[in-house]
């Protein structure tokens, strides 16, 4: 949550997360670079700049995989959603390790000749027409840049400036980005490769970020189908009696948009789903000091009115409630974005405040 | 629907006790499956082979009769212990350039050239030193040079750039290198076909255009992959020219 925009709005966590993961990178690095080639036994070493490119060609790959894998794997078990909660960090040093790989490769393969470097990057071999000797350069160019353009873009300034829904759609580039540097590795460095160990590791990690996708996906179309409402004006969520204290029930309307009904201190409260900072699920949060916690990365909204605390200005739309008996109904109509509704009085709840 | 059950990490307020345990155990898998992941994709590079700068052989200097193919060859009359007479040496300037507009003027004259060698096992090649220096006009009578044909063959293999190759990069050849290779061979560098059958005891043979002009554009597309194509093959000294007939250029599985 931000009232000024600052480069980053450090805590412990991210502390702990930036440290693990760059020991983590470093080691990969210093083990493929200074360890490996010892036990190695070629009768003359690799030229180290086709060495570095590889270290860091791989590195990123591996950094990339991990990145994709967090998503589903918080959205399978919330208890990963740590893992998300500083990812962006993850993903620009990613972005840094694959423009040193592309650096020693531009540095390397292309410097030399009488061209320029960057252009014969796009000259040099132009057999678009074939598989065999495909240029596999433009997949990792393509994936590159994008990765560059999400790096420049995650800050969360460029989330306000851009909204949300442009934001995320265009983060959501990371997936082509995925694929094509699948397809760059694919199309070049295993065609040559004599061992498969990097194959095995490459198509393991490929494997799993598609798998790992697809339970997500298949879990998330089970839970959908289970909260699916009726098209209709009001729309029964639930009964009061299955709702605990500072939780929320969430429904799935007709027209897509998710809602969640809070009950808090005896009264009941239904704002949208979507957190306005990057759509994490606030019904998946709680209530701490009175305010819905999202869960991903800690925003927090009155549940009466959708309205961050001030200073801060996120806004979520509201929804009006009814109760009939102890059953609670939500006006399937949301209302703008920080809209004051009413709580309503939760049936035998009273009590409780 | 959240559960009062389950541990809630904020990202900004401590890490819930109940979930410390599982943290530090994803930290730990992190450090350990990175620093893993980096020994086995380490250890298991190819091992690129014996071509090399040979700086260990220091500075080369032999005369001979200018040849060109077109790329410029030096048919070696007065030789040293590494390059001796007799050998054909294959020429190229720095980086992925050329000498022909130095060898041209020089055509079937003695030269003295000069520069650093590249060698795997053997096939070989000299980077020549820049200007006057990496080759100049030499006195002397010019012998009488041969050139032999050996007929048309029908090869299967991969066309690499020579230089490269020959130890210029490690590794330096494959389809991962295929852009390199394109550029050193618009370059002019010396392309080599690689004979997965020795051709009168050679597996190495410079290419050229059906004509004796440079490698044809068509090529460029077949370059780095596992290939057959037919040529006229002529043996220059202890170097094989092949000739080659783009029409009949065809991947192999």
């Amino acid at each position: 949550m931000s009232v000024k925009y600052i480069p980053v709005q450090w805590n412990t966590n991210k502390y702990i997360y930036d440290a693990v993961m760059l020991l983590g990178v470093a080691l990969f690095l210093y083990v493929f670079l200074y360890a490996a080639p010892d036990i190695l036994s070629h009768e003359r070493p690799i030229n180290s700049q086709v060495h570095n490119a590889r270290a860091f060609g791989a590195c990123a790959f591996v950094m990339l995989t991990v990145i994709l894998c967090i998503g589903p794997l918080a959205r399978l078990d919330p208890r990963f959603l740590p893992l998300l909660y500083n990812r962006r960090h993850f993903g620009v040093m990613t972005t840094f390790v694959a423009i040193t790989h592309a650096g020693y490769i531009v540095d390397w393969y292309f410097a030399f000749s009488s061209s320029n470097k960057y252009e014969a990057l796009l000259f040099a071999n132009t057999s678009y027409s074939q598989l065999a000797g495909f240029p596999f350069e433009a997949f990792g160019i393509f994936a590159l840049f994008i990765l560059i353009v999400l790096a420049a873009t995650s800050h969360d300034f460029w989330m306000k400036f851009l909204s949300p829904p442009l934001w995320k759609r265009i983060h959501y580039l990371i997936y082509p980005a995925y694929l094509s540097v699948v397809a760059h590795v694919s199309f070049g460095i295993l065609q040559d490769q004599q061992n498969h160990v990097f194959t095995g590791i490459f198509m393991g990690g490929a494997v799993l970020v598609g798998g790992l996708h697809l339970m997500a996906a298949l879990q998330e179309r089970r839970a959908d189908q289970a909260l699916l409402a009726p098209t209709t004006e009001w729309v029964h969520v639930c009964d009061v009696s299955e709702m605990k204290d500072g939780f929320a029930k969430i429904k799935l309307l007709a027209g897509g948009d998710r809602v969640a009904v809070y009950l808090n201190a005896g009264k009941l409260s239904a704002i949208s789903n979507a957190c306005a900072h990057q759509n994490g699920p606030l019904g998946e949060g709680k209530i701490i000091d009175c305010l819905v916690t999202c869960p991903w990365h800690g925003f927090q909204y009155d549940v009466a009115s959708g309205r961050s605390p001030a200073p801060f200005t996120e806004k979520v739309p509201t929804y009006n409630l009814k109760t009939e008996g102890t059953a609670v109904l939500v006006d399937v109509k949301a209302n703008p974005p920080g809209t004051y509704v009413e709580p309503v009085p939760a049936p035998g709840q009273e009590g409780i405040s | 629907m959240s559960d009062n059950d389950k541990p809630f990490f904020v990202g900004y307020l401590p890490t819930p006790k109940a979930l410390r345990g599982l943290l530090l155990a994803v930290c730990v898998l992190f450090i350990s499956g990175l620093s893993g992941f980096g020994l086995a994709l380490g250890v298991a590079q190819d091992d690129p082979g014996d071509g090399a700068f040979r700086f260990d052989y220091g500075r080369q200097t032999v005369t001979g009769v200018v040849e060109l193919t077109p790329y410029p060859l030096l048919r070696v009359t007065e030789g040293n212990e590494r390059i001796p007479a007799g050998h054909t040496l294959m020429l190229a300037g720095g980086g992925k350039t050329n000498v022909e507009s130095r060898a041209i003027p020089l055509e079937g004259q003695l030269a003295q050239v000069s520069g650093t060698m590249l060698q795997r096992g053997a096939l070989d090649m000299l980077q020549l030193r820049g200007g006057a220096n990496g080759i100049s006009a030499a006195e002397g009578e010019v012998p009488q040079i041969e050139t032999v044909p050996l007929g048309r063959w029908k090869l299967a293999g991969e066309i690499c750039d020579g230089k490269c190759l020959a130890g210029a990069m490690r590794p330096g050849r494959g389809l991962a290198h295929k852009a390199c290779a394109n550029l050193c061979l618009l370059g002019k560098v010396p392309p080599v076909f690689v004979s997965t059958q020795p051709v009168d005891g050679s597996e190495f043979l410079l290419v050229t255009g059906p004509n004796g002009e440079h490698l044809p554009e068509k090529a460029y597309h077949y370059v780095a992959q596992f290939i057959s194509l037919e040529g006229d093959v002529e043996r220059r000294g202890d170097l094989l020219v092949l000739r080659m007939d783009p029409d009949t250029l065809e991947v192999l599985d």
